[in-house]
């Protein structure tokens, strides 16, 4: 009975269809006039195409198949990310719920204005549509998001002054850490997290905050559908269909995924294009099939390592940061001096 | 000896008794004296230098002993731990560092099956020739999941490494990842083999360690396995993230099952190379938990006989003193920063990456 209401989406209302193609559409949490499509493109993987050439292609091709939300923060690929979303928007921004993150992880509310100035910048637009707090991974976070001075502020600052129409937070880590965020009382629209058949039964996010969420009306934002980077479909645990089908079928707002190639944008445009929800039954027996692997978390690695955990987060909790992160290495490479005025040669 | 021994028997039936407090008081007016001195200077450098002398005046005490749960075996407040002792520069610097810890009355050596893929057991094997009879040897084994079969191998293979025809105490090592109490339980899983190499005489005692969720070590004591002891990170930073010291101690003591701590520094540390701490601190937070010993690693004599300098004779922190200090590491306690095999891979083994699948730690190093 349970599982019943569990898949019903919360926009029990007759789902309208994207106008440009066959992807649904769904409410924006308690905000009845704003509907935003329930594949949204992530801003982490958009960074790592190809090209700036590509990124532009994977935008416009991804609103013509009728994607409409669009994911980011501050940090993606020092900037990249956003800046080359933003040329892929010019001329289209109206048609895009368009997100981004701060990275403030616990310091102050100053910092936060100054990182919302650089994305708009970025991205070419006078405001966001959401705007979150990233990655909030570690315990004392809550604490620190909601102190005098602290990111909080910020938050209900930039909306008053109309940069931002709404506000969220996101996060990989734990459910109780979110659980604690929702307690500090912020009011918040949207509030993103792991949804996965392999979360279903570990440290699980969608047992513990996703029905907490439904019951206040913040939209749930889904994200790493496939894991983060697809790992259990290499592995064969699952199919791309079924993982993303099945983080679709929650009740959820919309799903995040990164495609930072045409090939895997156009595989999720035609899953969602084609979207049929999940039933019960099906939802259960993929939690089940994968329950065995999921159990000690090596399919969630954001929940069990920092190697998700971007060097922003790190650093402001003095964590090490490794050579591996995109962001390092690109830093590291910034130090690089070709002798070559702006731009830099690849 | 007597005196500490005693009154740590005393304190495992209640900390806090009246009866200790009026013994404790009687015995060490002297040292109380001298506290009450160092609290009014604690922030000096004047105060700091005088707790050191304080404790170099003991250099000739042995260092004391606890009991160890409820086994009847006697084990010293700081036990020498196996990772270290395999990267010390050779054969003779462990060899020697085995001796000097003996000498100054550490009886507890701590190793493990996968420890510098041998050598740590090899070095200490070696080192105990011939004082094998005064040392409590225990090992781990790294099953990580798997059976009773792989267990007894690991078994042989660490006692002839050792040189021994017997281990006082082994201990599944590295219970840290969430199914892991279900696989040591499962039919013919790791638990079967700790009771089959007891009852074969070829270990004493047993039990298990873990560094990353109190969650997960109490789902293994919930099993009423007759575990000797249950080995954990215990420091200042623990007290208030995460804890082990909350939650997992007072269930241990309460079942009369001896407590292991360990990174009582960090591991690695972290908590006095970024300045948190003095290693003296966090030693003596360590030692003045209700446990039988702190395993410490000590990779030099000169860090041994840093150590011995608050071992020896070593009389347990107040009550006052321990808060005082947990109160002020709480700010870096709050994210796990310095308690980084909470929070991340970088103390996850080898063995135990590969039996659960996950990656290397060069792929994954945190």
């Amino acid at each position: 009975m349970k599982r019943v209401s569990k898949a019903e989406p919360s926009t029990s209302t007759a789902p309208s269809k994207s106008a440009a193609a066959g992807i649904p559409m769904r409410q924006f949490g308690k905000h009845h006039d704003i509907q935003v499509s329930a594949l949204g493109m992530g801003g982490h993987h958009l960074g790592s195409a190809k090209d700036e050439h590509t990124a532009i292609e994977l935008v416009h091709e991804a609103i013509d198949g009728g994607i409409t939300f669009f994911d980011n923060c501050w940090e993606y690929h020092r900037g990249k990310s956003e800046n080359w979303m933003g040329k892929g928007l010019k001329g289209r921004r109206d048609k895009v719920f368009l997100m981004t993150k701060v990275c403030t992880h616990g310091r102050d509310g100053a910092l936060a204005m100054q990182m919302l100035e650089q994305s708009l910048n970025r991205f070419q637009t006078d405001h966001l549509d959401l705007w979150q707090a990233h990655g909030v991974g570690f315990e004392n976070d809550p604490q620190l998001f909601i102190r005098p001075g602290g990111a909080a502020e910020a938050m209900l600052k930039a909306k008053e002054q109309g940069k931002v129409r709404f506000l969220g937070f996101t996060g990989h880590k734990d459910p109780a850490i979110h659980l604690s965020m929702l307690e500090t009382g912020f009011p918040f629209d949207a509030v993103q997290m792991p949804l996965n058949a392999f979360d279903a039964s570990f440290r699980s996010f969608q047992a513990r905050v996703m029905p907490e969420l439904n019951r206040r009306g913040i939209a749930v934002l889904g994200m790493k559908p496939m894991s983060g980077h697809g790992e259990p479909i290499q592995n064969g645990a699952v199919s791309a269909d079924e993982a993303l089908r099945y983080a679709m079928s929650l009740p959820v707002t919309v799903t995040i995924t990164g495609m930072e190639r045409p090939d895997i944008l156009r595989q999720n445009l035609r899953i969602a294009q084609d979207f049929k929800q999940m039933t019960a039954e099906e939802m259960k027996d993929l939690e089940d099939r994968v329950k065995p692997v999921a159990a000690d978390g090596h399919f969630e690695l954001y929940k069990v390592s920092l190697k998700f955990d971007n060097p922003e987060a790190r650093i402001a909790h003095g964590f090490p940061i490794d050579q591996q992160s995109d962001e390092i290495k690109e830093w590291l490479l910034d130090a690089a001096n070709d002798g070559h005025a702006y731009p830099p040669t690849p | 000896m007597s005196n500490e021994s005693q009154n740590q028997r005393d304190e495992h039936e209640n900390q806090f008794s009246r009866r200790d407090f009026v013994k404790g008081a009687a015995a060490f007016t002297a040292s109380a004296v001298a506290d009450a001195r160092l609290a009014l200077n604690k922030n000096t450098r004047r105060g700091r230098q005088s707790t050191t002398s304080g404790t170099a005046a003991s250099s000739n005490q042995p260092v004391p002993k606890r009991d160890l749960g409820k086994t009847g075996a006697q084990v010293s407040v700081l036990g020498i731990g196996g990772y270290h002792l395999g990267s010390t520069k050779d054969q003779q610097e462990a060899t020697e560092l085995v001796g000097r810890a003996l000498d100054a009355g550490i009886n507890f050596f701590d190793n493990c099956w996968d420890y510098h893929d041998g050598l740590s057991e090899e070095r200490m094997g070696t080192a105990l020739r011939g004082k094998r009879d005064q040392a409590f040897l225990m090992t781990k084994v790294c099953t990580h999941g798997r059976g009773k079969d792989v267990a007894m191998q690991m078994l042989e293979q660490s006692l002839r490494r050792l040189q021994t025809d017997h281990l006082d105490l082994w201990q599944i090592h590295e219970v840290i990842y969430y199914n892991d109490p279900d696989l040591i339980f499962a039919p013919g899983g790791a638990a079967e083999a700790l009771l089959a190499a007891k009852q074969q005489g070829k270990v004493r005692f047993v039990g298990f360690t873990g560094h990353k969720d109190p969650a997960i070590h109490l789902r293994m004591l919930a099993q009423n396995f007759p575990f000797d002891t249950v080995q954990m990170p215990l420091n200042a930073f623990d007290a208030s993230f995460r804890s082990f010291e909350t939650s997992v101690v007072p269930e241990a003591n309460k079942r009369g099952i001896g407590v292991l701590g360990m990174k009582s520094l960090g591991g690695s540390g972290e908590m006095v190379t970024n300045g948190a701490i003095t290693a003296q601190e966090g030693l003596r937070y360590a030692m003045s938990l209700p446990v039988a010993t702190t395993i410490s690693g000590m990779e030099s004599l000169g860090v041994l006989e840093q150590n011995l300098k608050v071992a020896r004779g070593f009389q347990r922190m107040s009550e006052a003193e321990m808060q005082a200090l947990r109160d002020r590491v709480k700010a870096y306690a709050a994210d796990g920063r310095f308690e980084l095999f909470k929070t991340t891979k970088k103390y996850d083994g080898s063995v135990g990456r590969e039996q659960h699948h996950y990656p290397t730690a060069e792929k994954l190093p945190v």
